[in-house]
């Protein structure tokens, strides 16, 4: 259980080292890498909160005698924050892939990607 | 044949449909109007349907740890407002050729704000707000402008920043309670979990200093795109939010002060706006801060307001300019003054109109200095919509038949109804008269007056004259600070640089913690 905290806490520090880089990165690429790091964090957590059970992923085997069963370990994993997660992942990918295609529009006007020249007050 | 098909297969088809259809329009384009206006006649369909207690209360699909639905009287109002704002949109393009995949993205839009309305799991409902915010971003982007690639990008950026948050929270619910269902998170001890949730649904809600993204994206989108966003995008977050404190009484304590404050705020910034998208922006901010104040009459508060915001800023393509300076001096044509009075009249609240049916059943629920503060607000309310009244109707356009060549073209634009724009009125004037009659919601006590006519009589004549003191005050307000506005005194710092966004969801999600601690 030690071990569990342990990790939990790193998982947080790494959400949370993501956040400060949201905010203080200057660059915009290098903003949607900071977004990167949190969801990869939470695919983390949601992994290690499956692993409390078990390691192994309860899939059915076969048999040496042709019966269909889950075979090996006995401590297996929690299949739910695993199927969630994977959703969680592909909406991630989706979502990095459409910012990094808005990115390199942006680069047009910007090749730096300097926030400051983005984010400026309308002047209506 | 209908009949033959049990209520949950219906369901389970309404919720596919806008998907399916969506795929549809991609092999078909010739279709796709059509497609769009039949997902919304049967959201339409299913919104009454629940409304008469025709639909089981709860589904449950792919057994107990799958997806869990509640199509309950809470989602009436949000998937009537759903099918409305789409159906007014779909209307008022009707006549133009549109740009790009923008139907196929409104009925995929729609499909998402649906399942959202209806889901009571924590992963299924981050599903559907990851649909809803990527169709979201997509539609604002589809005017290919600079401006629109810059806002949208912050869009997507804090959406998904705040998701992430929200999907720790489910974690550590999932941690405590072994299951991701509403009822879970009701149970749970700790409050970094649901500070965490919640930060996730007020930023997606565009609630108080969370919701400050919003009024830049709803002001330099497109206009059909601001209604969908302003009329029903914040309904996304909002439904769950209501669920949620429904669910749990205990929060209502966190949600007035925050729900005051949001009001508060988006009526301040609203009230010195130099530019009337804008000022309609921060004004949903405001409203938005109204609906979650008591979660008995947030549903059809959310309505009266996402009917009247989509209507503004549908007739907001046809301002003359946005500039609100000088307001008063240049003549509206007809067909967009009309609208302009009439749906913000309704967020006023006046009598006939469905916003007023809303702010007496709010008023009902509330007491004590709550209800004072509210009361503040809505004169606040009030002074930000006096800044687009008092133009005259032009019937310039009439009295130049011959004009130039460009100016004749533009004129049947300009002075036309759009037939979404009369759609939407016609709801806010009509549902004030068909919601009690059908005795839907909490509405049904004002029926309970017709019993006898003096008491209808006197309740609408005291409301009349509440209404008409409230106006009274705002106008004073607006005389008071016009003069300031003018000489350009009245400033206030600017809130909506990227850092301040990424900071505010920092402090709210802080302050949620402390708060929430047992």
């Amino acid at each position: 259980m030690e071990a569990f905290r342990l990790l939990e806490l790193l998982i947080l520090l790494a959400v949370l080292a993501g956040l400060v880089g949201l905010l203080l990165r200057c660059n915009l690429f290098l903003k949607v890498l900071a977004m990167d790091v949190m969801g990869s964090a939470v695919v983390a957590l949601f992994v290690l909160l499956a692993a409390r059970s078990g390691l192994r992923s309860p899939i059915l085997g076969r048999t040496p005698d042709g019966a269909i069963q889950a075979v090996g370990a006995s401590a297996w994993a929690d299949p739910i924050p695993q199927a969630v997660i994977l959703t969680a992942i592909v909406i991630g990918l989706s979502i990095q892939a459409l910012l990094l295609v808005v990115i390199s529009r942006l680069s047009l006007r910007d090749p730096c990607l300097d926030l400051a020249s983005f984010d400026v007050r309308e002047t209506r | 044949m209908i009949a033959a098909l049990s209520p949950e297969t219906i369901l389970t088809a309404w919720l596919l449909l806008p998907f399916l259809a969506a795929f549809l329009a991609a092999l078909l384009p010739a279709l796709a109007r059509w497609l769009a206006l039949g997902c919304v006649l049967a959201t339409a369909a299913i919104a009454a349907a629940i409304g008469l207690q025709a639909m089981p209360a709860t589904l449950l699909l792919l057994g107990p740890d799958g997806v869990a639905l509640a199509p309950d009287a809470l989602a009436v109002p949000f998937l009537l407002l759903n099918a409305l704002v789409c159906g007014a949109v779909l209307l008022d393009g009707w006549q133009r050729p549109t740009a790009g995949p923008f139907l196929l993205l409104l009925m995929v839009l729609q499909g998402g704000l649906n399942s959202a309305f209806v889901s009571v799991d924590l992963i299924s409902l981050y599903v559907c707000l990851e649909v809803v915010g990527v169709s979201a971003f997509l539609l604002v982007l589809s005017s290919r402008s600079d401006r629109c690639l810059w806002v949208g990008l912050r869009y997507l950026l804090i959406g998904n920043t705040v998701m992430t948050l929200y999907l720790i929270g489910a974690a550590v619910i999932y941690l405590q309670q072994g299951s991701f269902r509403f009822e879970a998170v009701a149970l749970t001890s700790g409050g970094g979990a649901l500070a965490l949730l919640l930060v996730g649904l007020f930023t997606k809600s565009g609630l108080f200093l969370s919701g400050l993204w919003l009024p830049r994206t709803h002001a330099e989108s497109p206009a059909e795109v601001s209604a969908l966003l302003s009329g029903v995008v914040v309904a996304g977050g909002l439904c769950p939010l209501v669920r949620l404190i429904d669910g749990m009484p205990s929060l209502s304590a966190v949600m007035v002060p925050i729900g005051l404050a949001s009001a508060a705020l988006g009526i301040l910034f609203a009230l010195v706006e130099t530019d009337a998208k804008r000022l309609l922006a921060w004004s949903t901010l405001s409203q938005v801060g109204f609906v979650v104040l008591v979660p008995a009459a947030a549903g059809l508060y959310a309505l009266a307001h996402g009917l009247a915001k989509a209507a503004l800023f549908l007739v907001a393509r046809r301002f003359p300019s946005r500039q609100l300076l000088g307001w008063t001096s240049r003549p509206l044509p007809a067909a967009v003054a009309w609208p302009l009075w009439i749906a913000s009249l309704s967020i006023v609240g006046a009598p006939p109109l469905l916003g007023y049916l809303a702010k007496q059943q709010l008023d009902e629920a509330i007491a004590g200095p709550t209800a004072l503060v509210t009361t503040v607000l809505m004169v606040g309310t009030a002074a930000v919509y006096a800044r687009l009244w008092g133009t005259s109707i032009s019937v310039a356009l009439a009295k130049d038949p011959a004009g130039s060549g460009a100016a004749s073209e533009q004129a049947p634009l300009e002075a036309s109804w759009s037939a979404g724009v009369v759609l939407l009125l016609a709801a806010l004037l009509l549902l004030t008269v068909l919601l009690p009659i059908a005795g839907w919601g909490g509405t049904a006590s004002w029926v309970g007056a017709t019993a006898s006519m003096a008491e209808l009589a006197s309740s609408i004549l005291k409301a009349a004259a509440k209404t008409a003191l409230v106006l009274l005050a705002a106008l004073v307000v607006h005389r008071t600070l016009e003069p300031l506005r003018r000489l350009g005194q009245l400033r206030l710092p600017d809130l909506e640089r990227f850092q301040d966004l990424v900071g505010s969801v920092g402090i709210v999600g802080a302050s949620l913690m402390v708060a929430l601690q047992p």
